[in-house]
């Protein structure tokens, strides 16, 4: 992983160059802010992937002369189907229309993003999952 | 893979480390990432509206802040990050009533700085500063009041975190992955709002 990590450490060299260039040819606040914290953006992802990269050890994209084989096992836990993300964003919807329309519509919303939150962060702790 | 054929008396398959990245750590730092390029946005208009409200020869900063009020309240957000750490290392040892104990006082801590801020936002409407009353605080209520919301995003994730270690039965690892995860954002939360404060209370 340590190729990843380095491909963000050097967009991140690269964003504090072409910041400081452009902070001195324009004086501007916008654009200097935004490169600045461009930096921050990409040594965040660039140092967490150094620092899995060194915990966790070579990895088969690591290796020049791996085989696709070496990849296989478990990578992580996916959801194989769920309406919830369905309903928390149409919640999400209702409740800023609620902005537009009227605060009791607003409320509505927020209790449901509430109501649909919940069962999208609890769908694999009840029923046939529970454990 | 080298561009040569392999034959079965060459070991093709090294020996490499079979553990793998944690995509939900590793999802949740690049999602970071770009919530940090959204407070990137706001720390941009606070800096331009600095600038265009000064050339036009205005005060800055328009409203009177209260200083020492604010710094208590930032150091309570800052510890909550260390009880935060507690817990994450509670939760990597698989301690699930430490974590609970640790989340706990976090999302209290937390919870001490969003009433503390709208205590603020009450004293400073009071005076006249409402969010259309001026430039200064417009740009100030939307960077203090988008951190508050993410402030109020993270203490419901304590609560689903909390939620989750009662749901089952057991202390997974799904579940020290969302401790783990819940602790980057609380911590990202806090490096923003060291942000925020540097700018909007102390270099002003």
């Amino acid at each position: 992983m340590k190729v990843q990590g380095w491909l963000f450490l050097l967009c991140g060299v690269f964003f504090a160059l072409v910041g400081v260039v452009y902070w001195f040819w324009s004086g501007e606040p916008v654009g200097t802010t935004a490169l600045a914290i461009s930096v921050g953006f990409a040594f965040m992802i660039g140092y967490y992937l150094m620092f899995t990269a060194r915990r966790i050890g070579a990895q088969p994209e690591d290796d020049k002369r791996a085989e696709i084989s070496d990849g296989a096992g478990e990578i992580g836990f996916f959801s194989p189907h769920s309406w919830w993300p369905l309903f928390v964003t149409l919640s999400a919807a209702l409740a800023f229309v609620g902005f537009v329309i009227g605060w009791w519509l607003f409320m509505i919303g927020v209790a449901c993003v509430i109501m649909s939150s919940i069962g999208f962060v609890f769908q694999y702790y009840r029923g046939h999952f529970s454990h | 893979m080298l561009p040569v054929a392999t034959a079965s008396a060459i070991t093709t398959t090294t020996a490499h480390s079979s553990r793998r990245p944690n995509l939900v750590s590793v999802g949740t730092i690049v999602w970071l990432s770009s919530e940090l390029m959204f407070f990137a946005a706001l720390f941009a208009m606070y800096f331009t509206i600095r600038s265009v409200t000064i050339g036009q020869g205005h005060h800055w900063p328009e409203a009177h802040l209260n200083v020492p009020f604010s710094t208590v309240n930032t150091i309570i957000l800052v510890l909550s990050s260390v009880t935060c750490q507690m817990g994450v290392w509670a939760a990597e040892k698989g301690q699930v009533s430490k974590l609970r104990f640790w989340y706990t006082v976090s999302f209290l801590m937390g919870l001490v700085f969003v009433i503390g801020q709208v205590y603020e936002y009450g004293q400073l409407a009071g005076e006249g500063h409402t969010l259309s009353h001026s430039a200064y605080d417009s740009i100030f209520y939307l960077a203090t009041g988008f951190h508050g919301l993410h402030v109020t995003g993270g203490l419901i994730a304590f609560l689903f975190m909390l939620g989750r270690t009662y749901a089952a039965k057991r202390f997974t690892h799904e579940q020290a992955t969302s401790a783990i995860v819940v602790s980057y954002y609380w911590h990202f939360v806090d490096v923003v709002w060291i942000g925020l404060f540097m700018t909007i209370y102390v270099i002003k």
